[in-house]
């Protein structure tokens, strides 16, 4: 197969066949991840902190310094890296199990003191890595390994929906839920995260973006009625919108 | 910062030597009887072009410690028993990672939310690891605040040289003790050692470094623990510290750390006046344990006596260290509102020893 | 050089600050000293202990466990313990304002100085405890009372300058007092 990793840059390397299972959402999360580092001109300084589950393997396919931090605790190494290093650009970069279950805590926590760091949460409705469990966000009804009979609500309550919970942070400079579903919604998500980490670059505050993406095997279905359920069930419950925007703000020196 | 003399908490004494010693960045929650470190740590950082950085729980502590450890720079935490329970996560991590950072732990009654007040039960978690996997943590045990101020430039030492956690453990009461302590002029001595080889700090200056303790083949995770092993092997070997002292004709040789095994001078002086063979050794570093001084006992030396602030947990290297060649004995209690053995009893307890 | 001291008084007579004025003297004169704060039973709703160790080599045990060989008893509630926590040939310093009916002891000296009035006397109640810490200088020689003299210049001319004269008064009425007495 040819290899069009070039094609976007030097950040994005694609020497390694992506780990990534076909139709898989996390492909087109991280190339953009990889344009807008490329796009920005930071790539020698920025570095990827990834967490359990197949968003760890992102850093696979980029050149630039990463740490596979434990499940959940990326936002606290970014924490603790920002604050040394502040001249480095520090994103983190993990699924929504790792991001809002087992790091809930780390997570609106770093998001609540504000600091220029920038997070991408890929939510797939599922725990890929470990074969299609529940996780905080599996739709209600949905069938996984461990709801046989679809999430209900009385015991395993709502879909948990974290960009609406940063919402009222104002140290949450830029906040946008964008999706992979259509070229339209990948050409929208580009513009979010290269606006998630410009805000970092300007050193304004913390960034997030979730994006909604299908993940075919966790949730065994084909890759084209997978992208069908992104546009449509995923998205009818996580609205794609951004949030704030305060990236126009002049520079912080 | 000039060296000086001052009258400080051994809390504050820790938060001191840190920082004359070149930490930097320094993350902590709140619990007793440590707080006292990052509360002096937030005041004096700043003088240091440095940072207290207080985090929402000792796990999210324990994770931006090895986030800021990834820059090479030298970082430290300060907690005790219960919060330590909970940083055992990024201990373990850091371990496998191989990352240097300082931690205190002032230890207290356990188990469970525990008591205030001082104890020397955290020596199994320190020395046997509360996390998965096979790791060791370079566990030191100063007795005084001139101890602290002492061993914290041999702590960054091992830190750097081994690349690895080294944690330093202090009773409570030692931790809530306030003491004339002379403090060092401030030298970093981290900068000793060249973090460019390996620090995760962006590519400008290498190729792409990724930090990995995952294993992506069977044999990823072999590997990494032949490596960590070998690294062990060579701190056991090169790395014990221990303070021994009249043990060359002893008949009993008082065996403690912390506060007890600095007690034991007073122990020694006063049995030795009253003309019984008495020697000690107090272990300064519990990992490695200081097996080399047990090897090297006399025959004369019949008997054993253990001290703790605890139920009995570094009698068990003592045992091991011994290998059944000299009967070993207990002394310990935990809690209470004496929350230790007094000189009294250690003496009447050695006494009845030697008496048998 | 070694002395075990305990330091006790009831809630507000400042025990505590007679016990930190010896060690940053003790610190001053190049000695080594350790202070721990109350543990055992005497620890009692209001009243306080501070026990100070002053050597001039390096402390080893940093408890006095009734070992004191300088004791000093402010009010009459911690007496008893003071009077029980004194070894042989040491020295009770008790504030005999406030405490009646003390014992006998013929292993340790006894010392009774009505430092409470001599306090009052001198403006303020509240430096009965220097009248006591002057009258512990010149009973045990300590530490030097132009030591003491200095940290008090020092530590209490930070916060509170119009009070330094009146302590250091009250420092060197003790001091005399105590050099009358032997």
């Amino acid at each position: 197969m040819e290899n069009l990793s070039a094609k976007y840059g030097k950040t994005l390397n694609l020497d390694k066949l992506t780990s990534y299972c076909p139709g898989c959402g996390h492909g087109i999360v991280t190339r953009l991840v990889a344009e807008a580092i490329e796009s920005l001109g930071i790539m020698s300084r920025t570095i990827s902190i990834v967490g359990i589950g197949c968003g760890g393997f992102s850093h696979h396919y980029m050149d630039i310094d990463a740490i596979e931090a434990t499940h959940g605790r990326s936002p606290s190494f970014a924490i603790g890296y920002k604050l040394a290093r502040p001249d480095n650009i520090v994103f983190t970069y993990a699924g929504d199990g790792d991001t809002c279950a087992i790091g809930l805590g780390d997570l609106m926590h770093a998001a609540n003191k504000g600091m220029p760091i920038t997070t991408i949460m890929v939510n797939n409705t599922v725990f890929g890595m470990t074969g299609g469990q529940m996780s905080p966000t599996t739709l209600e009804g949905q069938v996984t390994t461990t709801t046989t009979k679809g999430r209900a609500v009385p015991h395993q309550g709502y879909p948990l929906l974290v960009p609406e919970m940063m919402r009222a942070m104002p140290g949450v400079k830029y906040l946008a839920r964008e999706s992979v579903a259509t070229p339209k919604d990948v050409r929208k998500a580009k513009k979010s995260i290269r606006k998630a980490f410009e805000c970092q670059v300007k050193g304004l505050g913390y960034a997030f973006v979730e994006v909604i993406v299908p993940c075919p095997t966790g949730l065994k279905m084909n890759v084209k009625d997978s992208y069908a359920r992104c546009g449509n069930e995923m998205t009818d419950y996580f609205k794609p919108q951004v949030f704030k925007d305060e990236t126009e703000q002049s520079d912080v020196a | 910062m000039a060296q000086e003399t001052l009258f400080l908490k051994n809390t504050e004494a820790f938060a001191e030597s840190l920082a004359r010693c070149g930490v930097k960045y320094h993350f902590a929650y709140p619990i007793t009887p440590a707080t006292d470190v990052m509360k002096r740590m937030a005041v004096i950082l700043p003088a240091y072009g440095g940072e207290m950085m207080q985090m929402e729980s000792e796990l999210a502590v324990s994770s931006a410690l090895a986030g800021a450890a990834c820059t090479g720079k030298l970082v430290a935490t300060s907690s005790s028993g219960p919060g330590l329970t909970l940083m055992h996560e990024a201990i373990g991590f850091m371990c496998a990672a191989e990352l240097p950072c300082l931690l205190v732990d002032s230890m207290r009654v356990g188990p469970g939310d525990g008591d205030i007040l001082g104890a020397q039960s955290d020596y199994y978690v320190a020395t046997r690891g509360g996390a998965h996997g096979d790791y060791h943590t370079i566990v030191l045990a100063p007795s005084s605040g001139q101890e602290i101020a002492d061993i914290v430039p041999t702590g960054i030492k091992l830190a750097y040289t081994y690349r690895t956690p080294v944690l330093f453990v202090i009773d409570g009461v030692s931790a809530q003790t306030t003491e004339s302590t002379t403090l060092p002029a401030y030298h970093d001595y981290s900068a000793e050692f060249d973090t460019a080889g390996w620090a995760f700090t962006g590519t400008q200056d290498h190729p792409k470094r990724a930090l990995i303790t995952g294993s992506y083949s069977h044999q990823d995770g072999y590997d990494l623990n032949e490596k960590l092993r070998a690294k062990y092997a060579t701190i056991r070997e090169k790395e014990q510290l221990w303070e021994q002292e009249q043990t060359e004709d002893a008949e009993i040789v008082v065996v403690a750390f912390g506060i007890h095994g600095r007690m034991c001078r007073d122990l020694v002086a006063k049995m030795r006046a009253e003309g019984k063979k008495v020697g000690f050794i107090r272990p300064i570093s519990l990992w490695p344990f200081p097996e080399l001084a047990f090897a090297g006992l006399p025959d004369s030396v019949k008997n054993i006596l253990v001290v703790e602030m605890n139920h009995g947990q570094m009698v068990d290297d003592v045992r091991l260290a011994v290998n059944g060649r000299i009967p070993v004995h207990f002394l310990g209690k935990t809690g209470g509102d004496m929350p230790m053995n007094t000189l009294a009893e250690m003496i009447a307890e050695a006494n009845r020893i030697l008496g048998e | 050089m070694l002395h075990k001291c305990m330091f006790s008084g009831s809630g507000g007579q400042g025990s505590a600050l007679m016990a930190k004025m010896v060690c940053l003297g003790a610190i001053k004169e190049n000695l080594k000293v350790v202070m721990t704060q109350t543990y055992g039973i005497e620890q009692r709703g209001g009243d306080s202990t501070a026990y100070v160790i002053v050597s001039d080599e390096p402390i080893g045990s940093p408890i006095v466990e009734n070992d004191a060989d300088i004791a000093v008893a402010l009010s009459q509630s911690i007496y008893g313990n003071c009077f029980a926590g004194v070894v042989p040939d040491g020295m009770l310093f008790t504030n005999s304002s406030m405490v009646d009916n003390p014992k006998e002891s013929d292993a340790f000296k006894q010392v009774f100085l009505p430092v409470s009035d001599t306090a009052v006397q001198l403006g303020t109640v509240r430096c009965a405890n220097m009248v006591m810490l002057g009258a512990v200088l010149a009973g045990t020689g300590l530490l030097k009372l132009e030591t003491v003299e200095e940290v008090v210049r020092e530590t209490i001319g930070n916060k509170k300058p119009q009070l330094v004269e009146l302590n250091i008064e009250a420092l060197r009425s003790g001091y005399s007092a105590m050099k009358k007495e032997s």
